[in-house]
């Protein structure tokens, strides 16, 4: 029994203590913020039925047998059926793939808008949030005039000059959308840069675009993903409302937007072709916005422990 | 020890503007002088101005007016780029070591960071050097591919000092660097300090409000109060036998872990709180809490006089 | 019969990344007009143990063992698995709380409603809990803000929080925490946020208004000098774990744990002639979600052994004030350690 006391009462030498021992696990911001993502179900989920109408609009057109255009006076307005799988329309044209092709442009609408936002708006929000000052406020300022037109305005603007095509509706929606991110980029920068580690930067020596891209924008990183997530459906929906209202994308071209409205006079007898297009509408814009709130969530610093 | 000074301030003010026209005199008419090799302390509330004279020294704010003059040449009216030199030789320990490292950097980066500024040697060189200010600080070298977040607050303050370590300045403005960390921590801190000041003859300037910390590692004491340098002297001095009003009922204030000493000492309980920076009295901006205040004080603002071979701001030692 | 007697008392606190122990089964005793001061560092788990006292821990914590005595009353928050005997604690602390105990926090201002006055806030927590009319409970809030040392209080009365220093806002929660003549004040780092002149003031109030009341007080903090000079007895809690508790003078004068020593070495008593090195203790408080078993401080403890890192040591009593956990003072009692691990088995 003494060995086992003596053993039990041994000393413990310096290395058998590990006094800077860290507990947690070693993980990057974006494991983490992934690993957060994968626990939320509907995230998890939103992100799933993304993936499936990304996939569908890049591969389902070149599958198919049918094209959008291609007319069959034969078939008009068919019921759903295996050849056919949502049906045709009044020209007898296949309504599952040009929703296929209509989720192709109102896709890359929303992402094209979605790109511009987030240049422009990142780099001049964290600009003017980074100088201050008067810079920052004439540069607000600018943003409440460009703000204050209706977005509305600026589209009819830009198709009356430039013609109805996807490039205007893209550059319409995107002329006004920044500001959003713009502000959000800045309200983060001005808080961030009084922040120790900004200062600490400084007193090293860094310069102004070192402290502002490096330090301060890295730092909004989350935001950012979250506010872009957001305005992708936005920007589909802008653009199908406008198409809707007949002021977006021409036939033959196909967006859902378009679509619902082509099917629109017939809405009494032929309910199902309007659905199609706006069950598709509201499927994607609440994936994206599943997917924005998980972000949110997962990218959100003060969640952390 | 050497005599030379490696830093003084003439006079110097920072001055903030504030809404309303209004001025705040953050720190006014400062005088101070750091030798090599040594550490200045300087001590006082918050809202004295300790903190942002630290920050005009560095040209983090710029000097509203008077003179720093470091290693012998006035910076005061450097631009940002005829800086960067100086950078190099004098750079800043943070107060809060959560807020002072960049979340989204690994500690290697953070530590790498100047040296990459400065364009100072190849990869392989700053990689080594890293691991050599890691285990100076004592950490281990797998610690260099961790996030800040996942240390400890004493551990992040030993990263922040690693940083600052890797251009070898002459001096390091130490702001509040222990007043946010547990106390069998602050201990680790300061003795660091120390050693590296041993090893490298480097000069701090040390702001706390802890004034016993102070007084262990400092040679020389600053007591500020409301934007005003009120005493300046030996740290022993201004510990054990302290002249201006304020600078006694600080030190009075201050609570001993010792209880036999607490309970034998008489403590001087000042009246009220620090007055407001945006209206200061206009005279002795102490004038209001002090027992020995006359008409004179609050009329007129007492002027640095030497005193037993200190310099201190009060009228009972001005000679007359 | 005890003030406050609190025997086991075992706190965890479910996380997404597992539970945690925030504190390990504590004893603390109070008697009537003494005060008591908890020291310890961030994670010791010093804030937790008077939180479960109030039933005031956050939705994710609650209390598992132990039980807590307040005036011979059980008030422990444990075993409340309906509804109904939720509601009848909840409604029975309500009423202590303010009542019997009153309580003061670091930061006044989260304690105080911002857009209502001083004087509305005061009088509102005296009609709760006594039946007097606005008038008598308005006369009496002008009494203890005369007792705390706030001049002119009539004309304060309407004033708004904002209005009011940081130190003179303390003093107002020192107020409102006396407003029932409790039986114990609870004060959790009160002085932390306040300067050192300030500090000095708000500590003799309390230490003056609680002796003369014969009122308890549980005095939380970090802080070394502040326990020194205040408090009666004093507990060192480490990880969860009460270290060492004794009265002041043997806290200070004879600890005998490793880790009071430690304490006590690292910050410097500037009164000595000359300025020795500090001593400080080495490494990093321990992370209480991987700390398993075992005294929690022996990763940092310049005396640890091997049987530190697998079992809790004994309580080892000095005198009837002064205990001690740890092996360095019952390694004769091991045994009754080892067999009572093997009976768990």
């Amino acid at each position: 029994m003494d060995d086992r006391e003596a053993i039990l009462f041994r000393k413990l030498e310096a290395e058998e203590k590990n006094d800077e021992f860290i507990a947690v696990e070693s993980q990057t911001f974006l494991q983490a913020a992934m690993k957060n993502f994968r626990h939320n179900k509907r995230a998890l989920a939103g992100a799933v039925i993304l993936l499936i109408v990304i996939l569908l609009a890049i591969f389902g057109p070149m599958i198919s047998p049918y094209s959008y255009e291609t007319q069959n006076t034969a078939l008009k307005n068919a019921a759903p059926s295996a050849a056919h799988w949502f049906g045709t329309d009044k020209f007898g044209r296949d309504i599952f793939v040009r929703i296929l092709y209509g989720a192709r442009i109102s896709l890359m609408v929303g992402l094209v808008a979605a790109i511009i936002n987030l240049v422009i708006g990142t780099v001049y929000g964290g600009i003017s949030g980074y100088i201050g000052g008067k810079t920052d406020m004439l540069m607000m300022r600018i943003v409440d005039i460009i703000y204050s037109v209706p977005a509305m305005l600026y589209i009819v603007l830009i198709m009356l000059i430039f013609g109805a095509s996807v490039t205007s509706v893209m550059i319409g929606i995107s002329i006004s959308s920044w500001i959003d991110m713009a502000r959000i980029v800045r309200q983060e920068v001005r808080s961030l840069k009084e922040q120790e580690f900004a200062m600490a930067a400084f007193v090293i020596g860094a310069s102004d675009k070192r402290i502002l891209f490096k330090h301060l924008l890295v730092n909004t990183v989350g935001q950012i993903i979250v506010t872009v997530t957001l305005m992708v459906p936005q920007a589909i929906f802008t653009e199908a409302w406008l198409s809707f209202l007949g002021v977006g994308i021409s036939a033959p071209l196909a967006s859902w937007g378009t679509l619902a409205q082509d099917a629109r006079a017939l809405i009494e007898i032929y309910p199902m072709q309007t659905a199609y297009p706006m069950l598709a509408i509201c499927i994607t814009i609440f994936a994206f916005n599943f997917v924005g709130e998980g972000l949110g969530t997962a990218l959100d610093p003060k969640a952390k422990r | 020890m050497n005599e030379k000074p490696i830093l003084e301030l003439n006079n110097l003010s920072k001055v903030f503007p504030v809404k309303g026209g209004k001025k705040v005199h953050a720190v006014n008419n400062v005088s101070l002088t750091l030798n090599k090799g040594e550490t200045l302390g300087i001590v006082g509330e918050s809202g004295c101005g300790k903190s942002t004279m630290g920050r005009t020294i560095l040209k983090i704010y710029e000097p509203t007016s008077g003179q720093i003059i470091f290693n012998g040449r006035d910076i005061t009216g450097l631009s940002r780029k005829q800086m960067l030199p100086y950078r190099k030789k004098m750079q800043m320990i943070f107060q809060d070591p959560y807020a002072s490292l960049n979340p989204r950097f690994t500690i290697g980066d953070i530590i790498e960071e100047p040296m990459i500024i400065h364009k100072i040697g190849t990869p392989e060189e700053r990689k080594a050097k890293v691991q050599d200010l890691i285990e100076t600080v004592g950490l281990k070298p797998d610690h260099i591919r961790r996030y800040p977040h996942e240390f400890s607050g004493g551990q992040r303050q030993r990263i922040g000092i690693a940083r600052t370590l890797t251009l070898q300045p002459d001096f390091i403005v130490c702001d509040e660097p222990i007043s946010a960390l547990d106390v069998s921590i602050q201990a680790q801190i300061i003795n660091l300090l120390e050693r590296i000041q041993k090893e490298t003859g480097i000069s701090y300037l040390f702001i706390a409000h802890d004034l016993g910390m102070v007084h262990h590692i400092s040679h020389k004491i600053g007591v500020m109060y409301l934007g005003n340098l009120v005493e300046y002297g030996s740290s022993d001095d201004i510990y054990k036998n302290p002249l201006h009003p304020y600078t006694r009922a600080l030190i009075s204030a201050a609570p001993i872990p010792d209880p036999n000493q607490s309970r034998a000492k008489s403590r001087i309980i000042l009246e009220g709180e620090v007055p407001s920076p945006l209206n200061p009295p206009p005279g002795c901006a102490f004038a209001g809490r002090c027992a020995h205040a006359t008409e004179e004080c609050r009329r007129k603002k007492p002027e640095m006089v030497d005193f037993e071979g200190r310099k201190v701001a009060c009228f009972l030692y001005a000679a007359d | 019969m005890s003030l406050l007697e609190i025997k086991g008392l075992t706190t965890e606190f479910k996380t997404s990344q597992g539970i945690v122990k925030a504190i390990r089964g504590i004893d603390y005793t109070l008697e009537k007009g003494e005060i008591l001061g908890i020291v310890g560092e961030s994670g010791s788990g010093k804030s937790v143990g008077m939180l479960s006292l109030m039933g005031l821990l956050a939705e994710n914590g609650s209390v598992v063992e132990g039980t807590i005595l307040f005036d011979g009353e059980d008030i422990t928050p444990s075993g409340l698995d309906s509804r109904k005997k939720k509601r009848a604690y909840e409604t029975r602390m309500r009423a202590i709380r303010g009542n019997d105990i009153g309580m003061i926090f670091q930061d006044p201002m989260s304690f105080l409603n911002p857009i209502i006055t001083i004087g509305r806030q005061m009088t509102e927590g005296i009609l709760c809990h006594e039946k007097i009319t606005k008038k008598e409970a308005e006369k009496r809030a002008v009494e203890l803000m005369n007792l705390v040392g706030i001049p002119s209080p009539e004309s304060r009365l309407k004033q708004y929080p904002y209005e009011f220093s940081g130190g003179m806002r303390q003093r107002i929660i020192i107020a409102i925490a006396l407003a029932c003549n409790p039986k114990l004040i609870i004060a959790d780092e009160p002085t932390t946020a306040l300067d050192v002149t300030v500090q000095a003031q708000i500590l003799e109030l309390i230490k003056n208004l609680t002796k003369k009341t014969e009122t308890g007080v549980i005095m939380i903090t970090h802080d070394l000098g502040v326990v020194a000079s205040m408090c009666d007895r004093i507990s060192i809690m480490y990880g969860g774990n009460i270290m060492e508790e004794g009265t002041t003078d043997e806290i200070f004068y004879e600890p005998k744990h490793p880790y009071t020593r430690g304490l006590l070495n690292s910050i410097s008593n500037s009164e000595g002639d000359k300025k020795e090195p500090l001593k400080p203790i080495p490494g990093t408080p321990p992370d209480l979600l991987k700390l398993k078993k075992g005294c929690p401080f022996t990763a940092r403890c310049s005396e640890a052994m091997a049987i530190c890192q697998d079992y809790n040591p004994l309580k080892t009593e000095f005198s009837k004030t002064h205990k001690c956990n740890c092996w360095l003072y019952c390694r004769d009692r091991y045994q009754e350690v080892l067999e009572g691990e093997k009976a768990n088995e």
